[in-house]
C-alpha cells in the first residue's frame, strides 16, 4: 500500500461519499445514535428526537465543514490543504447527487421534530388544544423562558 | 452491500479511534512516535502537516509490518523472508536473526520464472560481468553506448515486431522521460486512462498538456487484471486519428501466445501502435525499460478545437496507455521517433545506461522466449504461465471468492474490502508461509482493497496447490469468500453423451 502513490484520482476525498453503500451507512449511522438516545430512559422522545439532532449537526459540522484538507497526502500539492471536506466534495462541482443527499438529510431530521413531540404534547401535556403553530411555539417556548 | 456497510463502519471506527489517539498524543498522555517539530520551533511555520499525515499515523502505521518485508534471497518462486518483530506497535522493527525460509512467492512480478541466480542468464551474465564490469559510468549520449546495447536494441525491436528501439536504464523514468518535452507538450491533449500507472500520470502532468481522463470501463491496466480491448482503441485511433500509446509493462512476456505482449495476445499488427513501451522489470528478470517505434502512415496531427468533444468520448485504454492528440506535436514519421528520443529524450542525455550484465540478462532471456537459442524452454514457460493462470482464478472462483480481472490476465485481484482484513490477510498468509502483497485505501478506491496475486511460470501445480489450500483456509477464517455465485467445478474428464450437464444452484 503505497500512501500518497500517484494516480489519476488526485484527491480520493472527493469521490468517498459517493461510493457504493455509503449513504446507506449513513443513514444507519444515524438511525443507531437515534436508537441509542432512545434507550436511556430518563429522554422522553421528543427529546430523543431532539438531541439526535443536535449531535447529527455538530458531527456532521465537524467533519464536514470544520475539518480542512485531507488526513493523507495527496499530489495536488495542497490545493485541498485549505478546503473543508464539504468544498472538496466532488472538485467543487455543487448540486451533486451527494450534496443535495446531505443537505436534504438534515431538513428530514429536524422535520421529525415537530409530529413526535406534537402529538405527544396534545395528547398528553396540554389539555387545550391550540392551534398547530402556536402549539410549535409553545413547545420551544420552555426552551425561552429566561429571555 | 452488507459488506460495503461494515467496511464504511470499519473505517468510520479506525478514524474514531484516530482522533481520540491524536488527542491523547497531544495532551501527551501517550509517547508520540511521529516526526514533530522542536518545541523552539513551534512558533515558527508549521514544518509538518498534522492533518494529512492522520492517515499514515493511525491506519497504516498498525499494519505496517506487511509492507517492506525485507527478502534475502532471488525472488523467485520460493523465497526467504527476514523475520521481524516490533515491540511498540509498528512504529520500530527489530530483526530477530531468524530467515523464514521457503515462503512461496505470490508477490513478486515474476511472470516467466527468469529470476533466479542459476542457468543459463545468469551464466551469461556473470561471463559479461568479467569482461564489462559492472558500471558504465556515463550516458548513453556521451561514452556509455556499449555495443550490448545496440545488440539489445535490435533484440527488442525484433521481438516486438517494429522498426526500432530504445532502452533506458530504469522502467519509471522510460514513461517520465518521453513525456516531457519529448513527445509532448502545452496544446496536446493526453487522454488517460483513471488506472494508469503513477509514472504515466506523473510525466503526462508534468509535460504541461492538456489531460483527461476517462473510466477504466471494462479494459483495465493489467495491474489490476484486467486487459485493454485493444482492437477497439486501434479502431478509434484511426478514426480519429490520433497517436497510441501502450505501456506494457506488466504485460510484456506475460500475454500471449508467444509472449510478445498484449499486441500479440489480440493476434494485432504491431505497427497500428505508434509508440510501444514496456519494461524489462517484470518478466525479463532484469531492470530497464525500452520504446519501440513503429512504422505507420504518417499521422497527419490534428488541430484541436476548442469544443472538440467527440475525441473525448468512450476512448479505451490500453494496458495502462494513453492517447495522444495534438496540434503541434513535434515528431512526423515514426521511424525517425526513435532517432528523435536518442537525441531529445532526457534519460538519454542525463541519465546512466543499463549495466553490461543486466543487458545480457535480457538478451539471454529474451531469446530464450524467443526460441533463438535452440530450446524450448521460452515457449514452455509462456504455456506454463498461462496455465497456472487459468488453473488458479478458476480454483479461486470456486472457492468463492471475488476476483477481478480478465481471465488471462496473470495478476489476480481478490478483493478484501474490510480495512482489517487487509493486515489480518498479509499476517495470516505469512504464517502459512506464503507471502502476498495487499493494497487498500487510498491506492484503491475506499471500500476496494484488496490482495494481488502475480503468478508466475516458475510455480509449480503443487506449490499453487498448497498456496490455494492455505488461501483457502485464510478465507474461511477471515470470512472472505463473498461471492454468490458460485461457479460449478469443471468436468475434467471429456464431455461425451452420457455426461449430463450440471446446473448451477
Amino acid at each position: 500500500m503505497n500512501v500518497g502513490v500517484a494516480h489519476s484520482e488526485v484527491n480520493p476525498n472527493t469521490r468517498v461519499m459517493n461510493s457504493r453503500g455509503m449513504w446507506l451507512t449513513y443513514a444507519l449511522g444515524v438511525g443507531l445514535l437515534h436508537i441509542v438516545l432512545l434507550s436511556i430512559p430518563f429522554f422522553s422522545v421528543p427529546v430523543a428526537w431532539t438531541l439526535t439532532n443536535i449531535i447529527h449537526n455538530l458531527g456532521m459540522y465537524v467533519f464536514l465543514h470544520a475539518v480542512k484538507g485531507t488526513p493523507f497526502e495527496t499530489p495536488d500539492q495542497g490545493k485541498a490543504r485549505l478546503l473543508t471536506h464539504w468544498e472538496q466534495l466532488d472538485y467543487g462541482v455543487q448540486f451533486t447527487s451527494s450534496r443535495k443527499f446531505f443537505t436534504i438529510s438534515p431538513i428530514i431530521l429536524v422535520l421529525q421534530i415537530v409530529p413526535t413531540s406534537f402529538s405527544l404534547y396534545m395528547n398528553v401535556l396540554s389539555p387545550t388544544h391550540l392551534p398547530p403553530g402556536q402549539a410549535l411555539l409553545s413547545c420551544f417556548s420552555q426552551y425561552f423562558i429566561h429571555v | 452491500m452488507l459488506v460495503a456497510v461494515l467496511t464504511y463502519v470499519g473505517y468510520g471506527v479506525l478514524t474514531l479511534f484516530g482522533y481520540l489517539r491524536d488527542f491523547l498524543r497531544h495532551w501527551r498522555i501517550e509517547k508520540c512516535h511521529h516526526a514533530t517539530e522542536r518545541e523552539e520551533q513551534k512558533d515558527f511555520v508549521s514544518l509538518y502537516q498534522d492533518f494529512e499525515n492522520f492517515y499514515t499515523r493511525n491506519l497504516y502505521m498498525r499494519i505496517r509490518d506487511n509492507w517492506n518485508r525485507p527478502i534475502c534471497s532471488v525472488p523467485g518462486a520460493k523465497v526467504d523472508i527476514m523475520e521481524r518483530q516490533s515491540h511498540d506497535y509498528n512504529w520500530s522493527f527489530k530483526y530477530t536473526g531468524n530467515i523464514i525460509k521457503g515462503v512461496i512467492n505470490m508477490g513478486s512480478y515474476n511472470y516467466l520464472g527468469f529470476a533466479r541466480n542459476d542457468g543459463s542468464c545468469q551464466e551469461a551474465a556473470a561471463r559479461v560481468l568479467e569482461k564489462y564490469g559492472v558500471g558504465v559510468c556515463s550516458t548513453r549520449q556521451e561514452i556509455g553506448n556499449l555495443d550490448k546495447h545496440e545488440e539489445l536494441e535490435k533484440l527488442v525491436a525484433d521481438f516486438l515486431g517494429v522498426e526500432a528501439a530504445m532502452t533506458y536504464g530504469m522502467g519509471f523514468a522510460t514513461i517520465f522521460s518521453m513525456n516531457i518535452r519529448a513527445l509532448v507538450g502545452k496544446g496536446c491533449l493526453i487522454l488517460s486512462d483513471e488506472l494508469n500507472h503513477a509514472s504515466l500520470v506523473l510525466g503526462a502532468r508534468l509535460s504541461g498538456a492538456t489531460i483527461r481522463i476517462f473510466k477504466h470501463n471494462s479494459e483495465c491496466a493489467i495491474m489490476e487484471g484486467s486487459i485493454v480491448r485493444l482492437p477497439e482503441v486501434i479502431a478509434l485511433k484511426k478514426k480519429y486519428k490520433a497517436y497510441l500509446y501502450l505501456d506494457e509493462a506488466h504485460s510484456i512476456g506475460a500475454l500471449g501466445p508467444s509472449g510478445r505482449g498484449v499486441v500479440d495476445y489480440f493476434g494485432l499488427d504491431p505497427k497500428d501502435v505508434d509508440v510501444m513501451m514496456g519494461t524489462f522489470t517484470k518478466s525479463f528478470g532484469a531492470s530497464g525499460g525500452y520504446i519501440g517505434g513503429k512504422k505507420s502512415s504518417a499521422p497527419v496531427p490534428v488541430p484541436l478545437k476548442g469544443g472538440d468533444h467527440e475525441l473525448w468520448k468512450k476512448s479505451t485504454d490500453v494496458a495502462s496507455g494513453f492517447r495522444i492528440a495534438s496540434n503541434n506535436l513535434p515528431l512526423c514519421i515514426p521511424q525517425e521517433l526513435i532517432d528523435y528520443l536518442r537525441t531529445h529524450s532526457h534519460s538519454a542525455v542525463y541519465a546512466t545506461s543499463l549495466s553490461p550484465p543486466v543487458v545480457e540478462q535480457i538478451i539471454t532471456s529474451m531469446k530464450c522466449i524467443m526460441g533463438h537459442d535452440g530450446t524450448s524452454i521460452g515457449k514452455e514457460c509462456v504455456q506454463q504461465l498461462a496455465e497456472n493462470t487459468r488453473y488458479f482464478r478458476r480454483r479461486l472462483k470456486e472457492m468463492g471468492f471475488i476476483i477481478y480481472g480478465n481471465e488471462d490476465s496473470p495478476v489476480v485481484p481478490l478483493m478484501l474490502y474490510m480495512p482489517a482484513k487487509i493486515g489480518a490477510f498479509g499476517r495470516e498468509m505469512l504464517k502459512r508461509n506464503i507471502g502476498v502483497v495487499v493494497v487498500g485505501f487510498p491506492a484503491t478506491p475506499i471500500i476496494e482493497s484488496r490482495a494481488r496475486f502475480c503468478l508466475s511460470a516458475a510455480h509449480t501445480k503443487e506449490m499453487l496447490d498448497t498456496a490455494l489450500k492455505e488461501i483457502s483456509e485464510v478465507g474461511d477464517l477471515l470470512q472472505l469468500k463473498y461471492s454468490r455465485h458460485r461457479l460449478v467445478p469443471l468436468l475434467d474428464r471429456p464431455f461425451d453423451e452420457t455426461t449430463y450437464e450440471e446446473t448451477e444452484d
